[in-house]
């Protein structure tokens, strides 16, 4: 027994299935596909991509300018300025087509910034309602409040270090204030000991908030301390706190109204976020996050 | 009237209105916004005190005097140089940022002081050409049709400095075209100015004065001064240095103006600038000084501004080679050229200061008597920018940025060239400069009335920037334990006189000074407080500078009167100081070991911090690249009070 006739056997099988195969109406689908595909791309290659300037553009172009430099370009200044739009278009183009933008915070930033103004516009809130801003203003009234007001008196000790010379001297000048109900003495000192009637806010640039906020809490009439400044050591009674006057609604309508909006527009982004998250897959480090 | 203003407004804010909507390179806020209020607000703004009417006082009322601080010397886009810099910020941005909001740059970036809003502030735009290149940049304009308007406004830097020059010589040979002094051109300008005043005039919190910059030259020798109004009450026009550039002719003008109740005074700046011509000895047309010519100067000139970004005026080291700390902030530049400067002799203070006093001994009299402030100079519309780690300089696109000003290597190198010019080479012109500049007040509250006779009574104090409060007063008659006392300054008020006044003759009392500085919490520690003194010794002006109160409890040598060095340095790859170097203040009674009853003499205090960044070191650190090895590294932040004289029995 040779292997031959079983060879020719299966050389005539293979030659039957080909036959099939080429007869097959989804291969020449496929044939004619791959071809017009291949000479597409081809005719796609060979043509060059068009960058275009229509007069919308130009306008706008020459308006810009016109607003930077108060008057029209003139015919040369015109030219450079299409010369420029032009070469800053091909850098672009050639850069987005070697994928330069990919890994790019910058680029990644200014997406993000441009998604969050459209979603900004989108969420374009109605004009609230009267009730609805009263409401509101009721919650945070405090914001359009001016600074509390006080009257204190001062006593002074110089040095600022933590632990030091002066920090022991003010502690032990409020003890002795009150044991024995006298004044205390201190250092002398360059700003005012006393203040008749002075805002909060007056004093934050020159003691800080540290200070300021021993102020707005100290009970009224005692010594109290002692509080650190830049200076050094203080103590300090507060005689006179004036609680902000009352801001009425009608006075201060508009910026309630604006930081309404505001809000709704950031509970409004709020949302668009946490709807975005639930289209992703969070994976921080490997690890999915829920 | 102010037509002008509004029609420009709106292409502005439609160009930011669309640069917000494309997202191109953030819009600017501030540039060139202008509020079009009617005059009619501008009268209701100027209210009279709101709170203490009971008293008529302010908040904040002081009978011992608080100090208050500001800048009287301000830029913005209605001055010439300023707007071809490509400044559009109008004096309401000025005020808005001395206020502390955030204003845009000329280059495109946002500015904001970061130690807090000043007390108070005056625009002092050029009166020369005020707001004339605003409309020269308008083709709606008639000025926009005058051959020399085109090219004048370019952002390239280069053209920028090519349009300045122009300007400037076209200035001082007096061929710019009579249409850029127009009194409709200016006055717009002028009334924009006033305006702008009223409207940011806030008694109590935030005080502003009408005020310009009298721009004169002769030769490109700086003799510029600021002219300061007390009230509202302004003249007309401003007099200016197209006119005559003689400031004797500006003084009479002025006393003309107060004679008609217009209450003003001058003060002259960049005296470094002037090539000797700022104090020279001769009257401007060389004729010798008088009695009257030195009644008028002091009468119209009690300041000097002797620190600001172009350079620090106070010292030159040629001419105290004995003074340690003479060296900073130098500029050895002509102003708006870069002729070098070959006369120190009468562009520095301290020597016009002896000058006055000798020729009081010699003459009778006394031309150069005056106190001192500090001011920023800004032409960016910032007063107040003078924070060395907030830095961006003071010409508006020129100098905007680091390698612009030769703080970082040239296009973009990590290292610097050997070849690197030094300050004095025509190529780096703004690496000289300082972030210098505040002028300190003791005012019994915060008004135009009180701060004004504040500068009258030259009871003020310069500053390189930091808000460091300096008091001094000098006395016979100080209880010995007067540092220690908790009613010193009301002390010192009674039994003395304080900055910028006179001490009567002794009799036989040496005189004791009241010595006290406290440091700006946004500031460095003070390192030590001198007393500069200046007297005439046989016919010759002299002067020592004596240590007075040393940090750190180190011992003043009595001897050389110098404090030990308190070592105190500064971490150069962070700029952080020392922490534990330097005192929160220094306080002393100080007598003169040297007092002679019969020799005249002047004293001023001055006040160093320890060492700090320089705003070049600053500018290196953010750029990851070493600091400019032709520039000092760090720099001793100071203040310096106004002179106290010692006045003899003639």
């Amino acid at each position: 027994m040779s292997p031959k006739p079983d060879a020719e056997l299966s050389a005539g099988r293979a030659k039957g299935l080909v036959r099939r195969v080429l007869r097959e109406p989804l291969v020449h689908f496929l044939a004619i596909g791959a071809v017009l595909f291949a000479g597409l791309t081809l005719v796609k290659s060979l043509e060059r991509p068009t960058v275009r300037l229509d007069a919308q553009d130009l306008n706008q172009l020459a308006s810009y300018w016109e607003v930077q430099m108060q008057r029209p370009p003139n015919k040369a200044e015109l030219q450079g300025i299409i010369r420029d739009r032009i070469d800053e278009e091909l850098l672009a183009r050639e850069a987005l087509r070697l994928g330069l933008d990919k890994a790019d915070m910058i680029i990644r930033r200014r997406l993000a910034q441009k998604m969050a103004f459209a979603t900004d516009d989108l969420a374009q809130t109605a004009e609230p309602t009267e009730a609805a801003l009263q409401a509101y203003y009721a919650r945070t009234a405090q914001a359009y409040a001016a600074p509390t007001r006080v009257a204190f008196q001062q006593v002074f000790f110089s040095g600022d270090r933590p632990h030091g010379g002066a920090e022991r001297a003010a502690a032990q000048a409020l003890q002795r204030a009150e044991e024995d109900k006298r004044e205390p003495q201190g250092d002398p000192f360059l700003f005012p000991l006393a203040y008749e009637d002075v805002g909060l806010q007056d004093l934050l640039r020159d003691y800080g908030t540290a200070f300021v906020k021993a102020l707005e809490t100290a009970p009224l009439g005692t010594w109290q301390g002692p509080v650190l400044s830049p200076y050094g050591w203080h103590i300090v009674k507060v005689t006179v706190r004036r609680a902000p006057p009352a801001v009425s609604f009608n006075s201060v309508r508009g910026q309630v109204r604006d930081a309404y909006l505001a809000e709704r527009r950031a509970e409004a982004n709020a949302v668009f976020l946490r709807d975005l998250r639930k289209r992703y897959r969070v994976v921080i480090a490997g690890v999915p996050e829920d | 009237m102010n037509r002008q203003p509004r029609r420009k407004a709106a292409p502005v804010l439609a160009a930011a209105a669309l640069l917000g909507a494309l997202g191109a390179a953030g819009s600017a806020p501030g540039q060139g916004e202008k509020p079009a209020a009617p005059p009619a607000a501008v009268a209701a703004k100027i209210a009279p005190a709101k709170a203490g009417a009971k008293t008529g006082h302010l908040p904040g009322y002081n009978p011992d005097r608080n100090a208050y601080f500001g800048d009287l010397h301000v830029h913005t886009g209605l001055s010439f140089d300023a707007y071809i810099f490509n400044v559009r910020a109008m004096p309401d941005d000025a005020y808005r940022f001395a206020k502390g909001d955030t204003i845009g740059h000329a280059a495109g970036f946002n500015i904001r002081r970061s130690g807090g809003p000043l007390d108070f502030t005056a625009v002092t735009d050029h009166s020369e050409y005020m707001g004339a290149m605003r409309e020269a940049n308008d083709p709606k304009s008639p000025l926009n049709k005058l051959p020399i308007s085109q090219g004048l406004f370019s952002s390239d830097p280069k053209q920028i400095t090519a349009a300045f020059t122009k300007m400037v010589a076209g200035f001082e040979h007096n061929t710019l075209p009579k249409e850029f002094s127009a009194p409709d051109v200016v006055g717009r300008a002028w009334t924009e100015v006033q305006q702008a005043a009223a409207r940011h005039n806030d008694p109590g919190r935030f005080t502003t004065f009408v005020a310009y910059e009298y721009t004169s030259a002769p030769d490109g020798r700086n003799l510029h001064r600021n002219v300061i109004f007390r009230t509202t009450k302004v003249p007309q026009l401003p007099y200016t240095a197209v006119v005559s550039n003689n400031p004797e002719d500006l003084w009479q003008t002025m006393d003309a103006w107060r004679a008609k109740g217009i209450d003003v005074l001058a003060i002259p700046h960049n005296s470094n600038g002037s090539d000797g011509l700022m104090f020279e000895p001769t009257k401007r047309d060389g004729t010798p000084m008088d009695r009257a010519y030195a009644e008028l100067r002091m009468r119209n000139e009690p300041l000097a501004e002797i620190t600001q970004i172009k350079g620090t005026s106070e010292v030159h080291p040629s001419l105290s080679p004995n003074d340690e700390w003479a060296n900073f902030e130098i500029m050895e530049r002509y102003i708006g050229s870069n002729r070098p400067v070959t006369k120190f002799h009468g562009s520095y203070v301290r020597e016009a200061l002896k000058d006055g006093i000798l020729m009081r001994e010699k003459v009778g009299f006394n031309p150069f008597k005056f106190g001192f402030i500090g001011s920023s100079d800004t032409h960016n519309a910032a007063p107040g920018s003078t924070e060395e780690r907030n830095y961006f300089s003071k010409v508006g696109r020129s100098d905007g940025t680091p390698a612009q000003r030769g703080s970082v290597p040239p296009g973009g190198a990590k290292t610097w060239p050997a070849d690197t010019p030094d300050s004095a080479h025509a190529t780096a012109p703004y690496q000289a400069w300082g972030a210098s500049g505040l002028a300190g007040v003791w005012a019994e509250e915060n008004s135009r009335e009180a701060i004004f006779a504040a500068l009258r009574r030259k009871e003020t104090f310069a500053t390189s920037g930091p808000r460091i409060r300096l008091r001094f007063f000098a006395g016979y008659d100080f209880p010995d334990d007067l540092a220690h006392r908790t009613d010193l300054v009301r002390e010192a008020y009674a039994k003395g006189v304080a900055m910028g006044s006179d001490l009567a003759p002794s009799r036989g009392k040496a005189p004791k000074f009241l010595i006290w500085g406290v440091r700006d919490p946004n500031s460095g520690y003070l390192q030590r407080a001198q007393v500069v003194k200046g007297w005439v010794e046989n016919g010759v002006a002299k002067e020592q500078v004596f240590d007075v109160a040393c940090a750190d409890k180190l011992t003043l040598n009595k001897t050389t009167w110098r404090c030990p060095d308190n070592g105190a340095g500064v971490n150069m790859a962070t700029c952080e100081p020392d922490p534990y170097k330097g005192d929160v203040e220094l306080r002393t009674l100080w007598t003169d070991p040297t007092f002679k009853p019969n020799q005249r003499a002047f004293y001023y205090l001055r006040v160093l911090e320890n060492p700090s960044c320089r705003w070049s070191t600053w500018d290196a650190l953010r750029n990851g690249t070493p600091p400019n090895p032709t520039l000092a590294k760090t720099i001793m932040e100071r203040a310096w009070s106004s002179p106290i004289w010692y006045e003899p029995k003639a």
